[in-house]
């Protein structure tokens, strides 16, 4: 058995009125691939901003590789805080490169500042994942001038750059032209292969259905349904779960 | 050029220094002030956030000449701590404009601020970014880049409201000119004094020019 990477129990979240998140419960092993699906407002980005401490919840317990970020609604102290989170890389439906800085800037900047690692080293990880996503001839291209997928996987080197153990996606591929999104999931395809533990907000369903592991279905704020992606996909339980799957199939 | 228009521009040429030095000072003060009052702007504590309101409210909506004129004249005559606060004509001149100008930078970097859009601090805090890093690193960058054309007009307008310091007699160039209109009853004094603030907002504009350019990513 793989070692337990993320467990949340009895998560809630709420903005104002808006009862969010209630009392979410599931875990993440070592190696997992969790493909989170559901419509939109079910609460998927917020559960997965709840993980990385870009929104506080309110009440519930999450453990990070047995260190608690919140225990039953009360966060870690700061410093605590920015440990726990150091260990899980990134990745925005936006991009959220830095603009004003290269390709190959972006992906030093926290090695250099935050990890003060040697220069060789971070010179050497650069090239070595900027390989990895097909961008090596990219290194001095500023973030304007690159496609949609190219930001993206710029985006996954430069969180691949922190060495995290857990990565998290919320939606890579929404933002991208359609003919685009294959280059960004082919990444992200190699990455579930090589082992990285990865939870994943999407609506790819091709991809969750080959990559993941496990899916979680959202829907109205609870978890209605997990199981395998032949439990989700060939045998849904729920009549949401199936009137959701038979939505994004017609999309298609 | 005529010999006289060329005695002239040699006599009003004398207040040139004053004038460059009051737009510097002013210019390198007023920048990092405005920029403390914009994150005071920002604060999460009320009352840091009222000063720097009132701040801005007061410097932004009184006449320049009379703060001016307050500094220098008015600052005195403040009962009990007044005699510390006696300065030379320069020294006012300079502490009016860097306080006046501080307040429209930070409303210029403000504005430029509300540009950056969030996923910006969301991105540098889960690469471990400290909050200072993330100000240093990432945002400041983009709000120069945002608000280089309007600091580069407010600096233009600097360069022009210089001339009022005239009113507390500094030796820059509008004294030089006046002077010398009033002595030889002849405009062309004011006329070449004006050729020399052009001269200046001329270089301001290239080199702002040249910083957009450097900056435009
Ligand atoms: N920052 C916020 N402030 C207020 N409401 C929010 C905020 N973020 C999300 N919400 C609300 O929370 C609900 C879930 O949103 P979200 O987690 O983004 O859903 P999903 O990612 O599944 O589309 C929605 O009703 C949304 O309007
Ligand atoms: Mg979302």
């Amino acid at each position: 058995m793989g070692k337990t990477m993320i467990r949340v129990s009895g998560l809630n979240k709420r903005f104002g009125d808006n009862h969010v998140l209630k009392d979410i419960n599931f875990e993440v092993e070592q190696g997992d691939v969790i493909a989170i699906i559901g419509s939109s407002g079910s609460g998927k980005s917020t559960l997965l901003r709840c993980l990385i401490d870009l929104e506080k919840a309110d009440g519930g317990t999450i453990m990070i590789e047995d260190k608690a970020l919140v225990k039953d609604g009360v966060q870690a102290p700061p410093t605590e805080v920015r440990k726990i989170i150091s260990r899980m890389g990134v990745v925005f439906q936006h991009f959220n490169l830095f603009p004003h800085l290269s390709v190959r800037k972006n992906l030093q900047l926290a090695p250099k500042i935050v990890n003060k690692e040697n220069k060789a080293k971070i010179e050497a990880h650069t090239e070595k994942l900027l390989g990895e996503v097909g961008l090596e001839s990219r290194i001095d291209a500023m973030p304007s001038t690159l496609s949609g997928g190219e930001k993206q996987r710029v985006a996954i080197a430069r969180a691949l750059m922190m060495n995290p153990d857990i990565m998290l996606f919320d939606e890579p591929t929404s933002a991208l032209d359609p003919e685009l999104t294959g280059e960004v999931l082919k990444v992200m395809s190699d990455l579930a292969k090589a082992k990285m533990t990865m939870i994943v907000v999407t609506h790819e369903m091709g991809f969750a259905r080959s990559a993941a592991n496990k899916i979680l279905f959202m829907n109205d704020g609870i978890i209605l349904e997990e199981g395998t992606p032949d439990d989700i996909f060939n045998h849904p339980k729920n009549q949401r779960t199936k009137d959701f799957l038979a939505s994004i199939t017609n999309k298609d | 050029m005529s010999p006289h228009v060329l005695s002239l521009l040699s006599s009003i040429m004398a207040g040139l220094g004053k004038t460059l030095s009051l737009f510097a000072i002013s210019l390198i003060v007023s920048i990092p002030l405005g920029f403390l009052v914009t994150l005071m702007l920002r604060s999460k504590l009320k009352v840091v956030k009222g000063i720097a309101e009132v701040y801005v409210y007061i410097l932004r909506g009184t006449p320049l000449l009379l703060q001016l004129f307050f500094v220098y004249f008015g600052l005195p005559f403040i009962p009990g701590i007044g005699k510390y606060m006696v300065f030379e004509r320069f020294q006012a001149a300079c502490i009016a404009f860097a306080l006046n100008y501080a307040a429209y930078f930070a409303e210029i970097f403000r504005g430029g601020l509300l540009a950056i859009d969030d996923g910006q601090y969301e991105a540098a805090k889960v690469l471990g970014l400290t909050h200072f890093q993330t100000m240093w690193r990432v945002v400041l960058p983009q709000m120069i880049r945002v608000t280089l054309p309007a600091v580069s007009n407010e600096t233009i307008v600097l360069v022009k409201d210089t001339a009022l310091v005239t009113a507390i007699a500094v030796p820059e160039i509008m004294y030089y000119a006046k002077g010398a209109v009033v002595r030889d009853a002849d405009p062309t004094a004011f006329i070449v004094a004006g050729a020399i603030y052009l001269v200046i907002n001329f270089f301001i504009t290239i080199i702002f020019k040249e910083l957009e350019k450097k900056t435009d990513f």
